[in-house]
């Protein structure tokens, strides 16, 4: 049968003209879904809201159980950490005071590093691994907008990649390319503060690459802390990104490149916090360093 | 009756994927091993194998519907899914005509069916540029942990599916209704 075979292969042919165009469609700059695709993830995300609570149920047992052989040695570490931190707590309300008092008298209310958060819970894991995304509860309807930093209580996360009505993706820090960019700081004290972008995650290290762009005379130590700069326009100042492993030159020499371990674990997110920046977007100082360009 | 239960299993499937990562244990979640659950392939599969006759085409159909409704709501990258479901689906379909259908024909079905939809994402994925994997790191760290874990998944789901639609092949059979 010729004619049979040769209508196999036309649907076949328009099968993978569909296909291209489609990847087209969906890979271009897009600044919003679709209102049909919108439609579709809401109503899978509400499905998944029903389903997610009974899982999540289980799956809190198993984890409480392994929790609760760690108990002893949480407990005694947690002991000593808290004796200090009632001294830092009279220290920092001290200090947030004088802060506001002195911002007063500047009349700079509003910081880089405000936000508003917004609370939000974790339904459902992309199963496609290779696309580091997560879906959760909140959408525009809850002032969710793109590009918004998401953060847990350890540090941050990822950020919004699409929003529909009322549920988002969020873009993990693990699926980072060179299209999301994050401008970040080392704080050193007794030297000039370290900047420098976030690159992108390194899948065979497991660890973001945080190129340095203003070194500064003093050396950078394993174990400091990396927290977003508030310069990309985006994210709010101080978020905690991860810790420096490791520094490393880059293949030219002429700059150095830390590795940054996350501080928030990739793979057990339940509860998040959308960080809506309180200072809106400074359109003049938007032209160099860029969170997404 | 069916033809609701049919999508509505299959809606299921879609929406227990999103939470199959965490059913897994962390420490093989986190390890370099990749699994993706293929749950509603598995049971495009059931309907291919068991419930579509010769000249229905029930199961490519789902295939194109809820490929799609894969990659808008957890890929973000529209077809991928679609037209390797679809495709792989159609070839399963041809093959069903030449094998009898029992529990090891199934499994040797399923085998194929996986192992073709990976490739197929996979070389998808290479060329628009999500994966970069080199093929024989692909081929230990993701098909096979992928495979196995599926296949494991459709035999323990065959003793309920089996039984089911070859009743519902049958009704259609006698009442000839059509999609």
């Amino acid at each position: 049968m010729p004619i049979f075979r040769k209508k196999r292969l036309f649907i076949l042919l328009i099968g993978i003209i569909i296909l291209v165009a489609m990847i087209g469609f969906s890979l271009r700059d897009r600044d919003n879904l679709s209102t049909p695709e919108q439609f579709l993830k809401d109503t899978v995300g509400w499905a998944q809201n029903i389903i997610h609570t009974p899982v999540n149920y289980v799956t809190t047992i198993f984890t409480n159980i392994d929790d609760i052989k760690n108990t002893y040695n949480e407990n005694q570490l947690l002991r000593e950490k808290l004796a200090q931190y009632k001294s830092l707590v009279y220290e920092v309300q001290e200090i947030k005071e004088d802060n506001d008092e002195l911002r007063e008298t500047l009349k700079k209310t509003k910081s880089i590093q405000d936000y508003n958060p917004i609370q939000a819970t974790v339904m459902s894991r992309s199963p496609e691994q290779w696309i580091e995304q997560v879906t959760i509860n909140k959408g525009i309807q809850d002032g969710v907008k793109e590009n918004m930093a998401v953060i847990t209580a350890e540090g941050m996360v990822g950020k919004i990649q699409t929003v529909s009505q009322f549920t988002s993706t969020v873009k993990l820090l693990s699926g980072f390319d060179q299209f999301n960019r994050i401008s970040a700081t080392i704080s050193q004290e007794e030297s000039n503060d370290i900047f420098g972008l976030i690159e992108e995650y390194d899948d065979e290290s497991n660890n973001l690459l945080f190129k340095i762009i203003e070194e500064s005379n003093k050396d950078i130590e394993k174990g400091e802390l990396v927290v977003s700069s508030g310069m990309g326009g985006v994210f709010p100042a101080g978020l905690p990104i991860g810790t420096v492993k490791e520094v490393k030159p880059d293949q030219y020499g002429l700059t150095r490149t830390a590795l940054i371990e996350p501080a928030a674990d990739m793979y057990e997110i339940n509860n998040v916090i959308v960080v809506d920046r309180a200072l809106a977007e400074d359109k003049t100082s938007k032209d160099t360093e860029e969170d997404n360009e | 009756m069916k033809r609701i239960i049919i999508p509505l299993v299959l809606f299921s499937f879609l929406v227990l994927e999103g939470v199959a990562l965490e059913l897994l244990p962390i420490s093989l979640a986190k390890s370099d091993l990749v699994i993706v659950p293929h749950w509603v392939f598995v049971f495009l599969l059931f309907l291919a194998i068991f419930y579509d006759r010769e000249n229905t085409y029930f199961s490519v159909l789902y295939g194109l519907l809820f490929g799609l409704l894969i990659d808008i709501v957890y890929t973000g990258v529209l077809g991928v899914y679609m037209f390797s479901y679809a495709l792989v689906i159609y070839i399963i379909h041809g093959l069903t005509k030449m094998l009898h259908a029992n529990f090891f024909v199934s499994l040797l079905l399923g085998m194929i069916g996986l192992i073709l939809c990976e490739v197929i994402i996979n070389a998808i994925y290479t060329v628009v540029g999500i994966s970069d994997m080199i093929w024989k790191d692909y081929l230990i760290y993701r098909m096979a942990p992928t495979v196995i874990a599926n296949i494991l998944f459709l035999a323990a789901l065959y003793p309920i599916m089996f039984k089911k639609l070859s009743s519902w092949r049958n009704e259609q059979l006698s009442t000839n209704t059509t999609f």
